[in-house]
């Protein structure tokens, strides 16, 4: 059993990565389920799916369970943090933003993670995606990071495979080239 | 083949399979993607459409079904008041061909004014309710709610939470569409109803219910054979199997999938060897009170837990962790007890719901609270994504009821106390869905209010749907444009302004405020398409000019300005949209537009 939770702000893609990292999880042959939530949230609010790898639950993952989260905003993982325990895997994508009417700093929040989980990973998805030129896609930077890093044990055919699955003909071209360059690269 | 669905993706995928001919809704989360998804099918049999309100698509699905088509309404919680009238009568009056009304109820809630349930509407109207409780299960009940309604010649309601419409699933199945023969409208008495006709027909209404109830009860099952009986249905029923991982033996779970209505004998059947019953289910206790009522009628006491004594609790969703608790709290059984493992974590204050970087009503509602400045005014509001103007620190936002409410509780507000100005926002697509009767009325009844009509040219908050306004059909095609300006005119309504809130902010607070000037009924329309649906052109960005005053922060509240540690002020060139508002209230020239290449 996999659970995995993505934690991330309005307007990241969160919920698109949720989708393909289930249908990765598919193509293995596994049954999956996800969750998220989807409407006034998304305006500026927090997002969290949950991605879980078996049938036989209910969508939401329960709490200290969760095997990976996965922050595409670091503040919003450290939300999340009563779904995983000590010995989940985290990875961190270097992005913060600041919820208003909060006195938090980046630092504080990279602290916390570093005191309390040895399988801390944090990720650059958000300035290599604005340096590829598609900062809309830190998303699907952040899956390929990850898989290229191992965190995920899935291949850059299987990305593809996955990504032409899920997206439009259009989407899928600006995303495939995204993660040709990423593997190249970085 | 085998596809990863979301659950309202499942029913639509069913709905076509099962060969529905005609399915019309009104957007509303966590409703929305079942006409979303329904719209990718086409067929010659086959009609699909945005309706301007709930009302009027459960009337079209009605007429619909009275020519012998299948057809499906769809709606939220709070849509189904809307429709609440022809459903009503409806379940009176019978249907022909099956019909579907999908509603999507919203525990927690996380999008919603309320939290009502369906289930419990189902008792209202006398109506059968399906209530699936994963998105496999919800794609394999279409058909037999389609087989139901047609045999019993009445609407089935089909209810999902949010939890089972937004999770997705993997599911396998065969995309064939089952084509049946439309047989046309026949003309009959019965279409027509009438309160003597009406008498009748509801006492074959009782009837049909009394009949169907063994037919449904074959969708609920039991599972188990402990001595503590749990009485569940819906997503409720996927915590409570993982709540009771390892204890299995003591439990009993009975499983109802058709809420209303309950078939006696076998709530009997399964209570007959408890020692207790435990009813786990969100929103109002609608399993509790059935089965408590069966099992009083029979003279059957047992001890129950639920929300009746506080056991369940009444508001927001349950999870695992949640029922885990309840199970300690009933049996004082310790090994229930979630381990936190983070107590005092970090304190992440909630993120404020906001506009959108670039969101043209963040200008729109600037621009009457910097005209209306010195004067005491209440702001009603809608629903929709301008109902975002009573966040900080817009805050020009006092009241918002449900849809099309900000216009009429406008006149309201004016008749109780005429020594107050009232300005109403309503967007666009709330305008059409029940905006324009209120308009009406108020023209009619000499209310002088001004209404300020948000118009981003889209359905913004469930995610850009067409309206009359944009004159695009569903698919996109051309249908008829409406235009927002010939309505207001039309009714009689002299005083327009039409404004464009991304043109000259100090011109248009002016114009505002000397539109406000003249204390009769007017209309202002605010035109910007919503920031979501261009592609950016440019963003902002902040020089060395800057001296830290702040100014741009906290009067626009953009979430892509913000503070760093050092109080350096700093514009998210990611999120930004390239609006330029901000820079009309820097009086250091310290922003400036950065074109994207
Ligand atoms: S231009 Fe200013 S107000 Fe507009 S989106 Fe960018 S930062 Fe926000
Ligand atoms: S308003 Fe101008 S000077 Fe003031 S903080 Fe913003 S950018 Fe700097």
């Amino acid at each position: 059993m996999n659970d995995i939770i993505i934690a991330g702000i309005g307007g990241q893609g969160n919920i698109l990565l949720s989708r393909v990292v289930c249908q990765l999880f598919m193509n293995r042959g596994f049954d999956v389920k996800s969750a998220e939530n989807i409407g006034m949230s998304q305006r500026g609010g927090s997002v969290v799916s949950y991605i879980r790898v078996g049938d036989d639950v209910g969508p939401i993952v329960p709490d200290g369970k969760a095997d990976i989260l996965i922050g595409l905003e670091m503040s919003e993982a450290a939300r999340n943090v009563n779904k995983v325990n000590k010995d989940s895997v985290i990875v961190l994508n270097n992005r913060f933003v600041r919820p208003k009417n909060s006195d938090l700093k980046k630092q504080q929040i990279l602290k916390f993670f570093e005191e309390n989980f040895s399988k801390l990973n944090v990720i650059n998805a958000h300035d290599i995606a604005f340096e590829l030129n598609m900062p809309k896609a830190e998303n699907i930077t952040m899956l390929a990071l990850i898989c290229k890093e191992g965190i995920l044990p899935f291949s850059k055919e299987e990305i593809l495979r996955a990504l032409e699955q899920v997206l439009t003909p259009k989407m899928y071209e600006m995303n495939k080239i995204l993660v040709e360059k990423i593997y190249e690269r970085y | 083949m085998k596809k990863v669905l979301m659950g309202n993706e499942a029913v639509a995928y069913s709905l076509f399979i099962n060969g529905v001919n005609v399915a019309v809704g009104y957007p509303g989360t966590p409703s929305t993607e079942v006409i979303e998804t329904l719209k990718n099918f086409q067929d010659d049999d086959f009609y699909v459409e945005w309706s301007t309100n709930e009302k009027v698509a459960l009337e079209i699905a009605a007429g619909a079904s009275l020519s012998g088509a299948r057809s499906v309404a769809t709606m939220k919680q709070v849509g189904l008041n809307v429709a609440a009238d022809p459903l009503l009568s409806l379940s009176v009056v019978g249907v022909e061909g099956g019909l579907i009304v999908f509603v999507a109820d919203d525990p927690g809630p996380h999008s919603s004014q309320t939290e009502q349930d369906t289930r419990n509407f189902a008792r209202f109207c006398n109506l059968p309710v399906f209530d699936p409780s994963s998105p496999k299960e919800a794609f394999e009940l279409i058909k037999p709610a389609f087989e139901i309604s047609e045999k019993y010649k009445l609407p089935v309601l089909f209810r999902m939470t949010t939890r089972v419409c937004h999770s997705n699933q993997s599911i396998e199945f065969e995309f064939k569409r089952e084509k049946r023969k439309i047989k046309g409208f026949e003309k009959k008495p019965d279409w027509v109803i009438l309160p003597a006709l009406s008498y009748i027909k509801h006492m074959e209404l009782e009837q049909k219910l009394q009949d169907m109830k063994k037919e449904l009860s074959a969708y609920n099952k039991v599972e188990g054979r402990g001595k503590i009986g749990i009485v569940t249905g819906g997503v409720s029923y996927f915590y409570v199997k993982e709540a009771i991982k390892g204890f299995e033996d003591l439990f009993s779970i009975l499983k109802i999938t058709v809420a209303h209505p309950l078939d006696e004998g076998f709530i009997l059947e399964f209570a007959k060897d408890k020692e207790m019953l435990i009813f786990i289910e969100e929103l109002d206790p609608v399993l509790e009170e059935e089965v408590k009522l069966i099992l009083f009628e029979n003279g059957r006491i047992i001890s129950t837990y639920g929300k009746r004594n506080g056991y369940v609790p009444f508001a927001g969703e349950l999870d695992v962790d949640k029922v885990k608790y309840i199970f300690y709290k009933v049996l004082s059984d310790k090994r229930f007890l979630a381990k936190n493992t983070f107590t005092d974590v970090l304190q992440i204050p909630k993120r404020q719901a906001q506009f959108c970087a670039g969101c043209p009503h963040r200008s729109s509602f600037l621009i009457v609270k910097n005209a209306t400045k010195d004067k005491d005014i209440i702001f009603t509001g809608d629903i929709g994504c301008y109902t975002l103007g009573f966040a900080k620190p817009i805050t020009t936002t006092d009241t918002c009821l449900c849809m099309g409410a900000s216009i009429t509780m406008a006149q309201g507000l004016n008749i109780a106390d005429s020594s107050k100005r009232v300005i109403a926002f309503i967007g666009d697509s709330t305008f059409f869905h029940s905006g324009i009767t209120g308009l009406v009325n108020s023209y009619y009844n000499r209310h002088n209010i001004t209404i300020c009509i948000l118009d981003n040219l889209t359905t913004g908050m469930t995610g850009f749907q067409p309206h009359p306004g944009t004159g695009k059909k569903i698919y996109g095609e051309e249908g008829r444009k409406v235009s927002i300006e010939s309505i207001v005119k039309g009714i009689g309504v002299e005083r327009i302004l039409l404004i464009d809130p991304y043109s000259d902010f100090t011109e248009n607070v002016d114009k505002v405020r000397e539109f406000l000037n003249d204390e009769e009924l007017g209309v202002i329309v605010f035109r910007r398409e919503c920031a979501n649906l261009k592609s950016r052109e440019s963003y902002f960005k902040i020089n060395k000019n800057c001296s830290k005053c702040r100014a741009c922060l906290k009067v626009t509240g953009c979430p892509a300005i913000d503070e760093d540690e050092n109080g350096n002020i700093f514009i998210d060139s990611t999120l930004c949209n390239g609006c330029g508002l901000c820079k009309n209230f820097c009086r250091y020239s310290a922003i400036e537009k950065v074109m994207v290449k």
